[in-house]
């Protein structure tokens, strides 16, 4: 099974193609003086970064970012540019001095960054020589029933190589699988996130009420 | 396509955020560079699920537990969090910035450095 977790070459294209559009629009946001254009610019990268979960095989986080961020967070902002008349002028330009200070910390920052990744030893996948977990990762597998010490444990073993449901690629239903973390690891955590949600519409809906006496 | 190049997008990302949200002076624009640096972090993690094994998955032998396999994708789990932290963040933030505008005609920070009436 070694080579199952390699990229295809066409992967690899595909996604220097991604992460180009994505960091050139990037780019655009934090240069363009208009700021809807900035906006439009940002809905692009949003897209590109969609494309970059696709590529890391997590379909749900992809069609989520563009759910929340392309059709959500793009769409807010680009209202509150248009509400706000102040910004059909578009943005002042940038101090001088103090975009050298952000371009440097930007730099630094980016070096340490790059630095860590190719210098630290990461725990790789390919690493892993099990083949029942192989098989569990690219997806050919099969679950089964044990008997450990008198408790029943669902196990993954290798599919049959003929059956055509259980050629490797795409881990299965990673879907499915990220469901059933946060409903059982991270159940908690769920449910405040979701309390967070509604705290933080009610409070910008506070601050945006104009109370009766002013209108 | 491995772990390495994924960072380096993302730390590419990221950058480009760190830049926008110190250099610009239209609040909007920061908070679009603040986006940025959220979705930066995202594909960290993500690229960390997809290119790293969980701790269940090294050294089994022969049979691999089910719920080891839902450990390799804690990142996907991580991801959602800070999508929704995201979420309501953007929204916090841009009524903040109406509230600001309608206080005080500007959305630009230098204007704003005090949050007196």
């Amino acid at each position: 099974m070694t080579g199952a977790f390699e990229t295809p070459i066409a992967a690899d294209i595909v996604f220097w193609l991604v992460s180009v559009l994505t960091v050139g629009a990037a780019l655009l946001v934090v240069t363009l003086r208009d700021v809807f254009k900035a906006a439009v610019s940002l809905a692009v990268s949003f897209v590109g970064v969609a494309g970059l979960f696709f590529l890391l095989q997590a379909e749900f986080i992809g069609i989520v970012q563009i759910l929340v961020y392309v059709g959500g967070v793009s769409i807010l902002i680009a209202f509150a540019v248009m509400l706000i008349r102040d910004m059909a002028g578009g943005s002042l330009p940038v101090r001088k001095s103090q975009g050298v200070a952000a371009a440097t910390v930007a730099t630094l920052f980016f070096a340490a960054i790059v630095f860590t990744s190719y210098s630290a030893d990461w725990n790789r996948i390919d690493q892993i020589d099990d083949p029942a977990a192989v098989a569990g990762l690219v997806g050919a597998y099969t679950e089964r029933e044990v008997m450990v010490n008198g408790e029943t444990v669902r196990v993954v073993e290798p599919a049959d190589p003929s059956d055509p449901a259980a050629q490797p690629g795409v881990l299965i239903d990673s879907t499915g699988v990220v469901g059933t973390l946060l409903i059982r690891e991270y159940l908690l955590p769920f449910q405040i996130i979701g309390l967070v949600l509604v705290a933080s519409l009610i409070g910008g809906l506070m601050l945006m009420r104009t109370r009766s006496e002013e209108a | 396509m491995n772990l390495e190049n994924v960072l380096l997008v993302s730390a590419l990302i990221f950058a480009i955020g760190i830049y926008g949200v110190l250099s610009r002076r239209n609040v909007v624009t920061v908070l679009m560079s603040l986006e940025l640096m959220f979705n930066a972090v995202v594909v960290a993690a993500v690229a960390f699920a997809r290119f790293t094994p969980s701790a269940g998955l090294v050294g089994s032998a022969g049979t691999v537990e089910v719920e080891a396999l839902r450990g390799a994708l804690t990142g996907h789990a991580f991801a959602i969090f800070v999508i929704a932290v995201a979420a309501a963040e953007a929204a916090l933030a841009l009524a903040l910035v109406f509230a600001m505008y309608r206080a005080r005609e500007t959305v630009e920070i230098t204007d704003a450095a005090t949050m007196r009436h």
